[in-house]
């Protein structure tokens, strides 16, 4: 299918802001967000995840912290930073905005 | 119980991770291979039943080959999301002292992440550099009266430059002002993030 690549484009260009909404308001560790995007189908290969996770800490988006777990290793969580917050906000707009161009143009497509 | 042949299948993994990574500036590669190695801990203790080597190369499986995970690490290396740059004291100090304290002026504005390095080029050589700039002018234009006086061969451009003088000095700041509009901002952080803006 001609669209596969861009579709993944897309979703790998997300997924950074679809990560900073996840922990925007509790702290996750990455295997919970593991969880949360593979049900979306936002994260097929779930080693990618870590990339992206150094670059969003060294950007200085979210900061990181160890903690014990119950159940297993310990566990570095990730929070999101007054600047993740504020990058979040400006996507979301940028993303509604985006969201809302496209879907008027394949309406006006569809009428035609 | 731990799968027969989990150490190899793990340390294999990890060791095909490290090469691919090979590449990579020192701090990343490390952090890397250790998040790789704490995500399979963490997978293996989540499972419930009993552990085969199955169980670890569906773990291994999910994480995908270590060429691909590091193809991405490097792209996103290179690129991320950037917090939108807000104009602050800098900013605004820059487009104030301009016109009135240029050199002040002009180290703010070249200290600011706001504007493109071609913005900051045409904001502090055009119009003309404050101070100097109009000293400049007015010896300019002082020279260009003295011709005048001894029948120069452009009569009245002394006067032209004096009425163009307010017009000139507030070019700067009112560019600038355009220039940090909150969109730009991001673009201008740097170039990588110019290259990335949709073509569209």
């Amino acid at each position: 299918m001609p669209t596969d690549g861009l579709v993944s484009q897309m979703r790998r260009g997300a997924l950074e802001y679809c990560v900073l909404a996840l922990i925007r308001d509790t702290p996750r560790y990455a295997f919970d967000l593991i969880d949360a995007l593979g049900k979306t189908g936002m994260l097929t290969t779930e080693g990618t995840l870590y990339p992206l996770l150094s670059r969003l800490r060294r950007d200085g988006l979210v900061k990181t912290e160890w903690r014990e777990s119950s159940d297993g290793p310990p566990r570095r969580y990730y929070e999101l930073t007054t600047e993740g917050r504020r990058a979040l906000t400006a996507f979301r707009t940028e993303w509604s905005a985006f969201r809302a161009a496209v879907d008027g143009i394949l309406q006006e497509a569809k009428k035609t | 119980m731990t799968a027969p042949h989990a150490d190899p299948l793990i340390t294999g993994y990890l060791a095909r991770l490290a090469d691919a990574a090979a590449g990579l500036p020192n701090g990343p590669r490390t952090e890397l291979v250790d998040d790789v190695r704490a995500h399979i801990a963490e997978a293996r203790a989540r499972e419930t039943g009993e552990e085969t080597d199955a169980t670890i190369l569906n773990i291994l499986d999910r994480l995908g080959e270590p060429t691909v995970v590091v193809a991405d690490a490097r792209d996103r290396l290179g690129s991320g999301p950037q917090a939108p740059l807000r104009p602050g004291v800098v900013e605004y100090g820059a487009i104030v002292l301009l016109p009135f304290l240029w050199p002040l002026g002009v180290v703010l504005l070249w200290s600011s992440r706001a504007w493109t390095r071609r913005d900051k080029v045409i904001a502090s050589l055009v119009p003309p550099g404050g101070y100097f700039g109009l000293v400049l002018i007015a010896l300019t234009a002082q020279a260009a009266g003295v011709v005048i006086q001894g029948s120069g061969p452009l009569p009245g451009f002394g006067h032209l430059y004096i009425l163009l003088l307010p017009i000139l000095i507030f070019f700067a700041p009112v560019y600038l002002f355009i220039r940090l509009r909150p969109g730009r901002s991001q673009v201008a952080r740097g170039g990588r993030a110019r290259h990335r803006r949709p073509v569209a």
